[in-house]
């Protein structure tokens, strides 16, 4: 696919959204389900690769990209991950008051909170995928609650799920 | 204090925002620590809008944070510096970690590792669900309003197909008049 519109798709995804891993439901809908440049598993995959480095989580896009596109794939969509940053130099010099505003927060609020419910429905498919028996289901469940109830980075969770995985092949 | 050349700022950005462990927040505190503590090159003034407007900027907050101070710091060719230094080292290794997951489909040991990766990443989009939500639970009013936006997204797109862009302009419509304040 041509290089700019995989950057403009990229680009659609990261301007829609307001956190690393929000962007995932547009990216689903544009490179899976519209496109089948990816397949869910493909998706998946850059998913826990974007998790196990440190570094902004935005970053699984790049991997997003090399699948669909090779190197120039990924550098459209590393690019696409940094151009919504640049807008925050007009914001510096101009919008400063408009930070605290309660409108202004409601609406990225309404953002935020809307792309947590699409990011439920992209993940049910990735999630079908991925909990193929009991094991896989119990690696969900622990990594769910060691990153909502610890402090455990998401980087240290894929290293040791990791190892349990290759140790479970042992005995399975 | 003399501000610092492009070279000392990227390789701060660099170090910093590809080491540390834990997410944006905990990256915009150890730079913190960093750009206005240790060396001040910026003042705490700057850090707070800074951080403030990097929550209203579409896209990744932690790349829009460092290209903001780089902006502060060495202007526009600082704040390109900065949003390359915490981005493409990151990005470059995701990818190469991707492959590498790839190529264990077929490996007996190897695929095991992968499946549990799959796993724990589905567990991981969960938990960021929980940690979007979470902050807007500070009341009743806003804890109802969280709800209604997360479930009409949730059952609009998967219910009724819609694709994401609707839903997202229709929830910032909707987040900028009903505040929960």
């Amino acid at each position: 696919m041509n290089f700019f519109v995989l950057y403009f798709l990229f680009l659609k995804a990261t301007f829609t959204s307001f956190s690393g891993l929000a962007s995932l439901p547009m990216v689903r809908d544009d490179f899976v389900v519209e496109r089948h440049m990816l397949t869910d598993r493909e998706l998946n995959i850059a998913v826990a690769a974007g998790r196990t480095t440190p570094g902004p989580y935005g970053t699984y896009l790049a991997g997003v990209g090399y699948k669909a596109g090779g190197v120039p794939g990924a550098v459209a969509a590393i690019l696409a991950v940094m151009t919504p940053a640049f807008l925050i130099i007009p914001l510096l010099k101009w919008a400063g008051k408009y930070a605290n505003d309660r409108r202004i927060r409601g609406a990225i609020q309404g953002v935020l909170l809307s792309s947590a419910g699409l990011l439920i429905t992209a993940s049910i498919p990735l999630a079908r995928d991925a909990i193929t028996g009991w094991l896989a289901l119990a690696f969900v469940v622990v990594s769910f609650a060691l990153l909502t109830f610890t402090r455990v980075d998401s980087s240290w969770v894929m290293v040791g799920v990791l190892g349990a995985g290759v140790a479970s092949k042992l005995f399975v | 204090m003399p501000g610092p050349s492009l070279g000392e700022l990227t390789r701060l950005i660099f170090r910093v925002s590809n080491t540390t462990f834990g997410g944006g927040y905990i990256t915009m505190a150890a730079l913190k620590r960093e750009l206005v503590n240790e060396h001040e090159w910026i003042t705490d003034e700057d850090y707070a809008l800074t951080f403030a407007l990097a929550r209203i900027t579409p896209g990744t907050n932690i790349i829009a944070f460092c290209a903001g101070v780089g902006s502060i710091i060495r202007g526009v060719a600082g704040a390109f510096a900065a949003a390359t230094a915490s981005t493409v080292p990151a990005a470059v290794m995701a990818v190469v970690l991707m492959e590498m997951f790839d190529s264990w489909q077929n490996n007996r040991w190897m695929s095991g590792a992968l499946g549990a990766a799959l796993a724990a990443a589905c567990g991981m989009l969960w938990a960021v669900v929980i940690t979007i939500v979470r902050p807007a639970f500070v009341n009743g009013r806003a804890a109802v309003r969280a709800i209604v936006l997360v479930g009409a997204a949730f059952a609009t797109s998967w219910f009724l197909g819609w694709t994401p862009v609707p839903i997202i302009f229709g929830a910032a419509a909707i987040g900028y008049f009903w505040t929960g304040e």
